[in-house]
């Protein structure tokens, strides 16, 4: 003990600040821009009357908001926003119910068939949607001719497709986090006399919510930005999707309406960022703690 | 209240193993009976099927007089209490303790005073506002009991309810659980793999081993009269001890040699076991609880008391009492039943090889033996128990 005054900092024996925490914080700041960079850049062409992409710079000489009148006033918009509300909230709630109950079954009961359902639905997860396109087409044109009100060119048959396509994942997901709800639970339920509908609506959904709203999040934001089968069953004007009719804007001619499509664009990200902000608390684990044990 | 009765019950799993071969048990209208055994003994999934949460292969099973195989669990008349609670985690202490009664569409007032009483009874009333997670673990337990309570059922199932307490709340709440049991005389099914909960708890204890049961009767019978190695190993604490000794025949009295010592055998004894002399010239498994054992120097009837020689290698003073251990020179006896013993108590005596048996014996506090010690052992012969050494059972008829 020689130097009585000396205060010595933690961390402080080799190398400087950067090589102890500065890099870390470097790597944080290029990973921001590089996920803000195509943010912003649609936010300043939204608000850049130019319109057109060749035109398009991160900071635009002028502002205003004349895109965002164009979009509403030119264009079938508010239809197709409304569309993409209606079809994103119905498919993500029933998908959402579907899987939970598909889930219950999976993680609570004992039952032939239950492994290979399970692994069958992850094989058929397996390949992508898109290969499938033709034949889905083929089914609905079909549907289309006997029940008119839930083919093509519908928002009914479309979240019918989109319910089929999200079940797998979903299930899977939502089966891994049923099993960590204790049986005893369950059991205990069935000897106060609950039936199966009262333990699964009772008992289990109100432990479950972080994983419903997981995944009614994400059936949300995958319907919302779904173009490929959208863009083939929605060919009338008045039923597409916001991505699908927003997509024709600059489909067209060239980039001409580059202005208006970023205006949609932003438009578009509102209802995803306000449910997120909503489901925020709900997706937080925790919610079982206590059940058992001491 | 109503009587269980378990008739040739039978639980086969569908990967063959058979869990619960042939139970016969009859558990008398508000009777507290323990079912106790190793883990993996099938006392949890007899239980279960009393429940209606396990079906059953075979047998019969009647509660209140009334076949109830295929019944649900809702409709058996039953109130369970799970090892981990199971209490509902989002629901209030109130709540939890009403569901089955809401469930059942019961009068909101009769269900508010039944819930009253039962959190009166378990001094839960401060308590009802909260959730789960906002309890110590014995305020758990006792929600837990709570909810089986206020149900008013025939039957009271627990699985191991005191397991994960420690080991002082344990104490306290096995005395309260009996307690409530006696209050409200309801038959109760009460499921452990402690020995100490089943002797004190039970109006009648019945042992498990490998899905079969040894021996029923009230902790006391079972104690001094065990029907098997197993049940003698099991039920009490610090386990019975146990040697091959060889039993001998002279001038018609019997005796029995353990190592060097020779026991000779009261004639009261020879008389109650008549199969004993039968066994004259063979080996049989001799067993002797440690508070049959006595410091020589403060047991009182001289010189002449049955007695053996030996070493003394640990003792453990308690303060009402000294455990003593020594290594007597007779060789270990190996069967089916000491085995799963070990297994049960995750120990051997490996370190020993043939040198003899670990023996402990319990002397009063004024003994002053120590590790080291040459000393002599009194043996209350009129005590010791004989088991044969291949089937395990005890010898008496």
């Amino acid at each position: 003990m020689t130097a009585t005054n000396e205060v010595v900092r933690l961390g402080s024996a080799k190398g400087g600040w950067f090589r102890q925490f500065g890099w870390r914080h470097l790597v944080g700041l290029l990973a921001l821009a590089f996920s803000l960079f195509p943010i912003l850049f649609v936010i300043s062409a939204s608000l850049n009357p130019l319109g057109t992409l060749s035109s398009s710079t991160l900071i635009p000489p002028d502002t205003g908001l004349e895109n965002f009148t164009k979009l509403f006033g030119t264009t079938s918009f508010s239809r197709w926003f409304l569309n993409t509300l209606l079809i994103g909230v119905l498919s993500a709630v029933l998908s959402m119910f579907i899987s939970a109950a598909a889930a219950f079954a999976f993680s609570r009961h004992r039952f032939k068939g239950r492994r290979i359902g399970l692994v069958s639905l992850l094989l058929v997860q397996m390949f992508p949607q898109f290969l499938a396109i033709v034949a889905l087409y083929l089914i609905f044109a079909e549907i289309t001719d006997l029940y008119p009100a839930i083919g093509l060119n519908t928002a009914w048959g479309l979240i019918l497709l989109y319910l089929g396509g999200a079940l797998g994942v979903n299930t899977w997901l939502m089966k891994g986090f049923f099993d960590t709800i204790p049986k005893d639970l369950d059991e205990s339920a069935k000897v106060d006399g609950a039936t199966h509908s009262q333990i699964f609506f009772g008992i289990i959904l109100p432990l479950v919510v972080p994983i419903l709203a997981v995944t009614g999040l994400l059936g949300f934001i995958n319907t919302v930005n779904e173009f490929l089968i959208a863009s083939v069953f929605l060919t009338d004007d008045s039923s597409k999707t916001a991505a699908v009719g927003l997509y024709g804007l600059i489909s067209g001619e060239r980039n001409a309406n580059f202005g208006v499509f970023s205006a949609g664009a932003v438009i578009l990200a509102i209802p995803t960022v306000v449910l997120f902000q909503f489901l925020q608390r709900y997706i937080v684990g925790g919610l079982t703690s206590g059940a058992v044990k001491g | 209240m109503a009587e269980v009765v378990l008739d040739k019950i039978n639980k086969r799993y569908e990967n063959g193993f058979h869990a619960v071969k042939d139970l016969d048990i009859a558990i008398a209208d508000g009777e507290f009976l323990v079912l106790v055994g190793p883990s993996g003994c099938g006392k949890t999934t007899a239980l279960r099927m009393v429940a209606g949460l396990e079906d059953i292969t075979s047998g019969t099973m009647t509660i209140g007089g009334k076949v109830v195989n295929t019944l649900p669990p809702k409709d058996r008349d039953i109130a369970m209490v799970f090892q981990s609670y199971a209490l509902y985690p989002h629901m209030s202490v109130a709540d939890n303790i009403a569901y089955g009664l809401k469930i059942r569409r019961m009068d909101a007032a009769e269900i508010s005073r039944r819930v009253e009483r039962a959190a009166q009874m378990l001094e839960l009333g401060n308590l009802l506002d909260r959730k789960p997670k906002q309890l110590s673990g014995g305020q758990r337990q006792r929600v837990a009991m709570g909810r089986a309570i206020v149900r008013e059922p025939q039957v009271f199932l627990m699985d191991e309810p005191l397991s994960n307490l420690d080991a002082k709340l344990r104490v306290q709440m096995r005395a309260e659980i009996a307690q409530v049991q006696q209050d409200l005389n309801v038959t109760t099914i009460y499921v452990t793999h402690d020995q100490i909960e089943a002797m004190t708890m039970g109006d009648r204890v019945a042992v498990m081993k490998a899905g079969v049961l040894q021996q029923i009767g009230d902790p006391q019978h079972l104690y001094d009269h065990p029907d098997n190695i197993f049940v003698a190993g099991f039920i009490g604490s610090p386990p019975m001890n146990m040697a091959l000794g060889r039993v001998e025949a002279g001038n018609g009295d019997l005796a029995v040699r353990l190592g060097a010592a020779t026991l000779a055998l009261p004639g009261a004894v020879a008389a109650a076991r008549p199969a004993l002399a039968g066994y004259a010239g063979r080996d049989v498994a001799v067993g002797i609880r440690s508070e049959d054992m006595e410091d020589a120097r403060l047991a009182r009837g001289g010189d002449d008391l049955p007695r053996l020689s030996t070493t003394v290698t640990m003792t453990e003073a308690l303060g009402s009492e000294i455990v003593v251990h020594f290594v007597l020179d007779a060789p270990k006896v190996v069967t089916e039943d000491t085995k799963a013993l070990e297994k049960d108590a995750h120990s051997s005596d490996v370190a020993l090889h043939d040198r003899g048996t670990r023996f402990r014996a319990s002397f009063g506090p004024r003994s002053r033996v120590r590790n080291g010690d040459e000393i002599e052992v009194v043996v209350d012969t009129e005590r010791v128990h004989f088991f044969d050494p291949e089937t395990g059972a005890a010898i008496r008829s």
